[in-house]
């Protein structure tokens, strides 16, 4: 009995130096970890509405959808156009896309925040062809609406990505359902004033 | 939560991301214990029953000692402003606990069933550091299942490491009699069949569900 | 044993991924594309160098009965840390590598090193033996990595090198095509052991 508090005091000692060890580990990488979310965030929201201050974005919460707001100056007062992210499940992992659309609904930009799809295949929703400066399948989403919005194996007017539908399919079907969401909300918002 | 979601986890977990064929988790005894169909199904058994039991055991501990909420004990008995963020703690936690449960289900198992003891008892010390246990876990963690959910998929996961090791198990049985060249017997011939298994069960991953 | 001796063993003749097929996991999963496997490479030799070290210096007071409970903790701390350095640093590799960073923990070739040899060689040594292994495990996962990358997606580090005429081999990234490389270089190893005995 005694041999067992002894033991178990042993690996006590040992697992508190460890925690202790780890939380101040924690403590410099956290403030990191942190920064590299916000700055993913910013970049993805500068991408998605590239006629907007980077500086005049604000997040507005309303009836359970989270979005952005962005204006053209400082002072906020010309608005612009909104941002949201749209999330669906993709071949091995939730996609995560951050849309921007101007004040007609009609996308202006996009931007993958989360994917970890099979590398070569699913990834390519990230992919730039050579010569080029921009991710080609995201570019296509820009200047259309929700209405429509589907991948071409649905009837729709995206290209979808050879041997990878399910990845190309999950943006896709997100954005639409976002974005008709988020039309939905804002302009009863709008009625509401 | 509703049956249907419940279901779609299971079929996910048992076909179409299958941890050893699709997700990599469980190799080393996927290999090592595959030679023959009996210890192939007691090394399932006991891979079920301790993902079962480790996906609870390690939820609670997710919820009520380290996830930032209004649940967290420490919260709740030392009065802290507001809820501690112990999660750079989970994977520490969740590989004693799992060691811990193994110890535990060992010593239990051989009081209660020494027959159950006798078939399983080998296998279970193998389990402690078999990724598909924590792989499991922290599967759970990241796709914020609840405790249902948890547990639903820790057994049907389970399942499915048991499926693909049974196979296995009885195509090497087989593979004793055929001319394999000598330097692809034993494992290479066994990835080799993997590679083909494999290629089979990508297929489930064109079953629309949900 | 010579220090340049116990360093070059685990490069080939004690190749933890290729001669004691130990690590297998991650091996499979991260080897789709070279990046992913230098990162994951990294970070176990990493946690491999400073656990042995640290078991090795420790050896001593640790009572026989205990010691891998106690292996283990020393070991998820030093994942632990990796996990959290990485994502603050290198936020996209953490992504990808997923969940495979904190499986670390569970890779037998860590444990099996403290087992094996940090357990029962003094600091320098024990430094070397996780160094030499660390390295011959990133060799093993680049050279998975090489032949997946360049089939299956004509490319290497992101990069195409391939003519755009070649048209990729797709199987190859996906998860079959990991375990027909390995088995196919674990073949080849036996092949050359068979060869050299000759």
């Amino acid at each position: 009995m005694n041999d067992i508090v002894k033991l178990g005091g042993i690996l006590l000692l040992f697992s508190a130096i460890a925690g202790g060890a780890l939380s101040v580990v924690n403590a410099i990488t956290k403030p990191r970890i942190e920064l590299q979310k916000k700055l993913v965030l910013e970049r993805a929201l500068t991408t998605a509405l590239p006629m907007a201050n980077k500086d005049a974005i604000v997040p507005v919460e309303q009836d359970n959808m989270l979005y952005y707001k962005g204006y053209k100056t400082p002072d906020k007062q010309d608005l612009v156009g909104y941002a949201f992210v749209a999330s669906g499940k993709g071949y091995s992992s939730t996609i995560e896309t951050m849309v921007g659309v101007d004040t007609t609904f009609t996308i202006t930009g996009l931007s993958i925040l989360q994917q970890v799809e099979t590398p070569g295949l699913g990834t390519k929703i990230e992919e730039v062809r050579y010569g080029e400066s921009t991710p080609w399948f995201q570019d296509q989403f820009v200047d259309k609406t929700w209405n429509g919005l589907a991948v071409d194996k649905d009837g729709g007017n995206i290209t979808s990505i050879t041997g990878a539908t399910i990845s190309s399919r999950a943006v896709t079907k997100s954005i639409h359902d976002g974005l008709k969401q988020l039309e939905a909300t804002v302009r009863q918002h709008h009625s509401d004033m | 939560m509703e049956i249907k979601a419940l279901l779609i986890i299971a079929v996910n977990a048992i076909f179409i991301y299958n941890f050893v064929l699709s997700r990599f988790l469980g190799i080393c005894p996927y290999i090592g214990v595959s030679k023959n169909i009996d210890s192939a199904i007691g090394m399932g058994f006991a891979v079920v029953f301790v993902m079962t039991l480790a996906s609870m055991a390690t939820w609670l501990i997710d919820f009520y000692l380290l996830r930032p909420t209004e649940s967290n004990i420490f919260y709740i008995l030392f009065n802290f402003k507001e809820p501690p963020d112990l999660m750079y703690l989970k994977t520490i936690a969740f590989i004693l606990v799992i060691a811990s449960l193994v110890q535990f289900v060992e010593m239990v198992i051989q009081k209660m069933s020494p027959g159950l003891y006798k078939s399983l008892g080998i296998y279970l010390p193998l389990i402690t550091t078999n990724c598909a246990i924590l792989g499991v876990t922290l599967i759970n963690l990241d796709a914020n299942y609840s405790f249902i959910a948890s547990i639903v998929h820790g057994f049907t996961a389970g399942l499915g490491f048991t499926l693909a090791l049974v196979l296995m198990a009885g195509i090497r049985e087989n593979l004793d009699m055929a001319p394999v060249p000598k330097p692809l017997k034993g494992a290479p011939i066994a990835f080799i069949m993997a590679s083909l298994m494999s290629i089979a069960f990508l297929g489930f991953s064109g079953l629309k569900i949900g | 044993m010579s220090i340049s001796k116990e360093l070059f063993k685990g490069f080939y003749k004690e190749n933890p991924v290729f001669r004691l097929a130990l690590g297998l996991c991650p091996t499979l999963a991260v080897s789709n594309s070279v990046q992913n496997a230098v990162g994951m490479g990294a970070a176990v030799t990493f946690v491999l160098i400073c656990s042995n070290v640290i078991v090795s210096m420790i050896r001593h007071g640790v009572p026989k009965k205990i010691r891998i409970p106690i292996y283990i903790v020393v070991i998820a701390t030093f994942v632990t840390i990796v996990d959290l350095v990485m994502a603050g640093f290198a936020p996209a590799l953490h992504k990808s590598l997923g969940i495979f960073v904190p499986l670390i923990v569970v890779n037998c070739i860590i444990l099996g090193r403290a087992e094996a040899f940090a357990g029962k060689n003094n600091v320098g040594r024990s430094f070397i033996d996780g160094l030499g292994m660390g390295i011959g495990f990133t060799l093993a996962l680049m050279a998975l990595a090489i032949v997946r990358e360049l089939l299956g997606d004509g490319k290497l580090w992101g990069i195409p090198v391939l003519s755009s005429g070649y048209e990729p081999v797709l199987i190859f990234i996906l998860p079959p095509g990991a375990f027909l490389t390995l088995g196919l270089f674990l073949g080849f190893f036996n092949w050359l052991d068979i060869k050299m005995q000759k």
